[in-house]
């Protein structure tokens, strides 16, 4: 346990800094003016931009020796100090704390709703492959697939908030408002989470193992608990620690669509604004939440399966 | 391989590979129309004609026309050609590294093991929205970044998925008893590894082809898409938004070929086997 | 089963929310609070009267007293006089004085605000007046004051440093809470010089997506939603619970050309441009308003600006090929015109900060093919369209320019028309005589001096075109009938929520 621990650690380390220098990097061999693109995201785009870009520069010190500008935000960094948002003036804690938090809950929500549709319908498709149940889940599958989030998350607002009035369209700070970003976005990662179940509970359901209890005259419910919801589980909490990251990282049109204020939509403005310390910020607090994550990933595929902490 | 034929009810059976059928029916007919479809409609995807402006579906347009006036059947066509042109590649290119860096890691272990998973870390760990839009920041509009930008994002999700399914399998017993008995490394691989990995590597193909799709369209919804008047699926859907009051079906065309090629890919990808 | 336990979820909240929010007017905009600093974001808590200024503007542009009761200026034009009010309060509880409101004057003299654009020499406090000394006479010096970078705030607002921390302002709401970019809450500040506001409370949202502000006027949670996209304008205008304003604002998309280019150096080649135009097309189709075509650069609602007599810009694709034959442009073999081997394919630069800017650009690339001009769109940064003036690579972009930046048209066409050109005005066209009138009309305040003046700039840019207007612009209010005393600003300078009401 220790070692797991250390290596998470060290992992974390190591994806900080790799991550970390390469948005600094990044962002550093974009073409074109930065203090423009500052300029006009601070100022809109009715100001004169070229002049306040001047101001700007001046201001930001963005003319410096690119490794001095590097290595003053790693000095930051060690005082866990990530520094101002270049457009806002905001320190970038501060505004991850809102944004960032912001996408967590809807994370955390959307996961939710999604873990009580998507794996469900994925066990019961995969039980019987072919059966009604397995052809309703893949048509539902698709159909949620092929819809833009934007068009779906505009279909929902229109029949829950227009035509039957439950839900606001759009807000955040209330259970009631994230409800409908939520399911937008649940219903995609349904989508994807049934197909990898039915498809690794199809896969147990062949093993000979499963097979054999089958023969044994275990009742079927037992024979799922027992061995086949296990193994075929690990493939799907595989699958969903990758979600989990993407719908972190915001599925930034799901976002701006219900005035959500989350980090996907703080993530486009702050690299076409090319606000480096927000990029780099956001980049650096996601990674180590994908650390995270990755690691009670490899936890729970741990107690589902011992022999994997064998063989790794 | 005999008990699993045991296993499966006979009758799901022939009718799933009746849907494979159908499923690969179906993907013909979309890329017949998306590599015929754009010679043999002599309608230009680009012409206007505001007084069509919404033309409706079965007039003179047969598919209708959109806010400008073109010719959603043009479109649609042109539309199809790219977006599934650039899905598949972008899929291919994500797919091919990914399931053998992951078959890698999962027969290797050791060293390759630990250097892959931390390199799939690393760019997990960078949020692939960003990724794809410091890359389009390069040269905006373009195809290259942006297939660039998505492959390189959803390669680790073909690794990830791959490793551990793989590591699975090596571990049950009569794999390990079949690795000790010196079966060759490419027997295992055919006989043991893959079928079980197939099935769930084909679903995320045809789910990864959806998403490229997706994301285009995404990317399209902030302005950091192709340009116009590239027809592209993804992007028509977001043209057209805004009119979805007053000509939803036009909306949702795009939409229905999206679905009509996920369909196909995942009839096809689940119904060859069971 | 499912479905059944999130129906009776989503209704369970629906129902313990709806008695709640009754006594809160809900107000939704397309503007995010990026930064609280006045010089970026200023205008939103001008429009929803935090902050006031000391001049504002009347719906017709007229300049009324705000927070300076009245102005007067000295017989050499160069010393302004701002007398305060004596009931002004700040949020905080402490009085407006000359000496805090010179204080933000000062510091929005030294920022990136219009006012640094002005010839101002100091500013400085005298009993109850704001005095402002200038350089060199500049008649349009109150109009600069209306400009929300120039709002006056309480000492309280600034930290040790000078950086703005939170708004006190004077206005009848303050500030209860803020959540950047997209919420904002008020309540009556109980201080305000106008008496109190109708309804006590105000709930800000920053809805960005147009599609999504329309959704929630029609669904009744928003009772006042801002900027509706033009194709949903009709929609609202049936829907028996709401109520549609529309004004027509100075803002025109115009076509930037580099008249120092190839392509757009001779007259008649930015003639030919503007003849190719379909202006009552892309009106029609893209902002449901034919009305809106340009005819000229200014909207008819821009009083003394308007020229009604002038011969309107209108399409001719006959005359647009005539001209661009006689400036020396033939027919290629694919129909793209060509001189000297040079083939007639530019980019044209545009931007998404306003949503109907590529869908017009899409329209443009479209019928400009038609004379045979190959163009390619590319949207990109706002910021672009200034910096690729700045190094002259810019070859044509379509941009949407406010004339109202201040009240008086004058302070955009000092910038847009001057010398060397501007970011969002002319690029490589230079026009003595326009400059002599401008630089006339800065310092005339007499109306019936500075009509012929006004006409005459009109005239100059409707025939050279260094700019082409391409489209006006309205802005459409939609409001519950919950509510009254709805106004519509075309200046957007103040919304007056103030005055608003809930209907009995």
């Amino acid at each position: 346990m220790r070692n797991f621990l250390v290596a998470r650690l060290m992992q974390a380390g190591i994806v900080a800094m790799v991550v970390g220098a390469l948005c600094f990097l990044l962002m550093r061999v974009l073409p074109g003016d930065a203090a423009m693109r500052i300029a006009a995201g601070r100022y809109g785009p009715d100001a004169r931009i070229a002049e306040a870009a001047d101001k700007v520069r001046l201001e930001l010190g963005l003319d410096r020796p690119v490794l001095l500008q590097f290595l003053e935000w790693l000095g930051g960094l060690l005082r866990l100090d990530l520094g101002h948002s270049l457009v806002t003036g905001a320190p970038v804690v501060d505004e991850l704390q809102v944004q960032l938090g912001a996408s967590v809950w809807l994370a955390a929500s959307a996961l939710l709703i999604s873990l009580l549709i998507g794996p469900v319908i994925g066990v019961f498709s995969g039980m019987k492959p072919g059966g009604i149940t397995d052809r309703t889940g893949l048509a539902g599958a698709v159909v949620f697939r092929a819809i833009p989030p934007f068009v779906l998350g505009l279909i929902l607002m229109f029949i829950l908030s227009k035509q039957l009035g439950w839900l606001p369209p759009a807000g955040f700070g209330s259970p009631r408002e994230i409800v409908l970003p939520a399911l937008t976005l649940a219903l995609g990662l349904a989508a994807m989470s049934s197909r990898v179940t039915r498809n690794s509970v199809a896969a147990v359901a062949r093993t000979p193992y499963f097979a054999f209890a089958r023969h044994k005259g275990l009742p079927e419910a037992i024979v799922v608990r027992r061995h086949g919801i296990r193994n075929a589980a690990i493939p799907v909490v595989s699958y969903l620690g990758l979600q989990a990251v993407y719908l972190v990282e915001g599925v930034v049109v799901v976002e701006s669509l219900f005035a959500y204020p989350g980090i996907g939509h703080a993530l486009v403005h702050a690299i076409v604004e090319r606000d480096i310390p927000m990029v780099q910020g956001t980049a650096l607090v996601m990674g180590l939440m994908f650390v995270a994550i990755a690691a009670l990933v490899d936890a729970i595929s741990l107690w589902l399966d011992p022999r994997f902490g064998r063989a790794a | 391989m005999s008990t699993i034929d045991n296993v499966s009810p006979a009758r799901g059976r022939a009718r799933l590979s009746g849907s494979c059928a159908s499923g690969a029916a179906l993907l013909f007919l979309l890329a017949a129309f998306a590599l015929l479809g754009p010679v043999l409609i002599p309608a230009d995807p680009a012409a206007q004609d505001f007084s069509a402006s919404l033309a409706p579906i079965g007039g003179d347009y047969a598919l209708g026309a959109d806010h400008y006036g073109r010719s959603l059947l043009a479109r649609l066509a042109h539309g199809a050609r790219l977006s599934f042109g650039l899905a598949f590649l972008t899929m291919l290119a994500a797919a091919v590294p990914g399931v053998l860096l992951g078959l890698a890691a999962a027969w290797r272990g050791g060293w390759t093991e630990r250097l892959l998973e931390l390199l799939a870390t690393v760019v997990l760990a960078l949020p692939g929205l960003m990724l794809v839009l410091l890359l389009l920041a390069f040269s905006p509009g373009n195809y290259g970044p942006l297939f660039l930008g998505l492959s390189l994002t959803l390669w680790v999700e073909f690794y990830r998925v791959t490793r551990a399914a793989t590591k699975t399998v090596l571990a049950q017993p009569h794999i390990e008893a079949a690795r000790m008995l010196g079966f060759g490394s490419g027997y295992i691989l055919r006989n043991c590894v893959l079928p079980v990995i197939a099935p769930t590597i084909a679903t995320l193909a045809a789910f990864a082809m959806a998403t490229a799709i997706i994301a285009v369209s995404t990317l399209s919804a902030i302005s950091v898409g192709l340009q116009p008047p590239t027809p592209e699926l993804g992007s028509m859907i977001v043209e057209l938004l805004p009119y979805y009051a007053e000509a939803p079906v036009h909306v949702l065309l795009p939409a229905m070929l999206i679905f009509l090629l996920v369909l196909g890919l995942q009839l096809v990808a689940e119904g060859d086997r069971a | 089963m499912l479905r059944a336990l999130f129906i009776t979820f989503a209704l369970g909240l629906a129902v313990t929310n709806n008695s709640a929010h009754a006594q809160v007017l809900k107000v939704a905009g397309p503007w995010e609070v990026t930064g609280i600093d006045p010089a970026q974001t200023g205008y939103v808590f001008s429009r929803l009267q935090v902050a006031e200024t000391l001049v504002t503007a009347d719906p017709e542009g007229k300049l009324i007293p705000a927070l300076a009761e009245r102005w007067s200026v000295s017989e050499d034009a160069l010393t302004w006089r701002f007398t305060l009010r004596d009931k002004a309060r700040f949020h905080d509880g402490t009085p407006v004085t000359a000496q805090t409101a010179a204080a933000s004057l000062k510091r929005a003299l030294s920022g990136v605000g219009v006012l640094s654009q002005a010839p101002v020499a100091e500013i400085v406090s005298e009993g109850r007046d704001v005095v402002i000394r200038l350089e060199k006479p500049f008649s349009a010096l109150p109009a600069y004051l209306v400009h929300f970078s120039t709002i006056i705030l309480a000492p309280s607002s600034f930290d040790a440093s000078g950086k703005v921390r939170q708004i006190v302002g004077s206005g009848p709401y303050k500030v209860t809470s803020l959540t950047p970019p997209a919420k904002l809450e008020l309540k009556d500040s109980g201080t305000w010089w106008g008496g109190k506001p109708g309804i006590a409370e105000v709930s800000y949202l920053a809805v960005g997506q147009g599609e999504t502000r329309a959704l929630m006027a029609e669904s009744g949670e928003t009772d006042l939603v801002f900027s509706m996209l033009p194709v949903s304008v009709d929609r609202l205008k049936e829907n028996p619970g709401l109520d549609v304003k529309i004004a027509t604002i100075p803002r025109t998309r115009i076509l930037k050309v580099n008249a120092a280019s190839v392509f757009f150096d001779d007259i008649e080649e930015r003639q030919a441009l503007s003849y190719a135009i379909d202006r009552v097309g892309i009106t029609k189709v893209i902002l449901r308003n034919p009305e809106l075509a340009a005819t000229q650069i200014f909207p008819p609602a821009l009083k003394g600006w308007y020229a009604s007599d002038l011969p309107p810009l209108s399409r001719d694709v006959a005359r647009a090929k005539e001209l661009l034959a006689e400036a020396g442009w033939t027919p290629g073999s694919d129909g793209v015109l060509e001189q000297d081997g040079k083939r007639f394919s530019v980019t044209l630069l545009t931007y998404s900060s306003w949503p109907e800017l590529p869908p017009i650009a899409t329209a443009l690339q479209a019928q400009l093919r038609e004379v045979g001009i190959e163009i390619k769109v590319s949207v990109g940064n706002s910021s672009e369209i200034p910096a690729r003036h700045g190094d002259g690579t810019l070859e044509i972009g379509l941009v949407s320019r406010l004339y109202s930046i201040v009240p008086d048209p004058v302070g955009t066409l000092l910038q847009d028309y001057g010398p060397g050109g501007s970011d969002w005005g002319a690029m490589g066209w230079d026009n003595q005589e326009i400059q002599g009138l401008v630089a006339k009309l800065a310092v005339t305040t007499n109306p019936a001096e500075r009509a012929p003046l006004q006409r005459r700039a009109v005239e100059i840019l409707q025939q050279e075109l260094p700019s082409i207007p391409v489209t006006w612009s309205e802005l459409a209010i939609v409001s519950s009938k919950r509510i009254t005393g709805v106004q519509v600003d075309p200046l957007e300078v103040n919304y007056g929520l103030a005055a608003i009401r809930w209907a009995k």
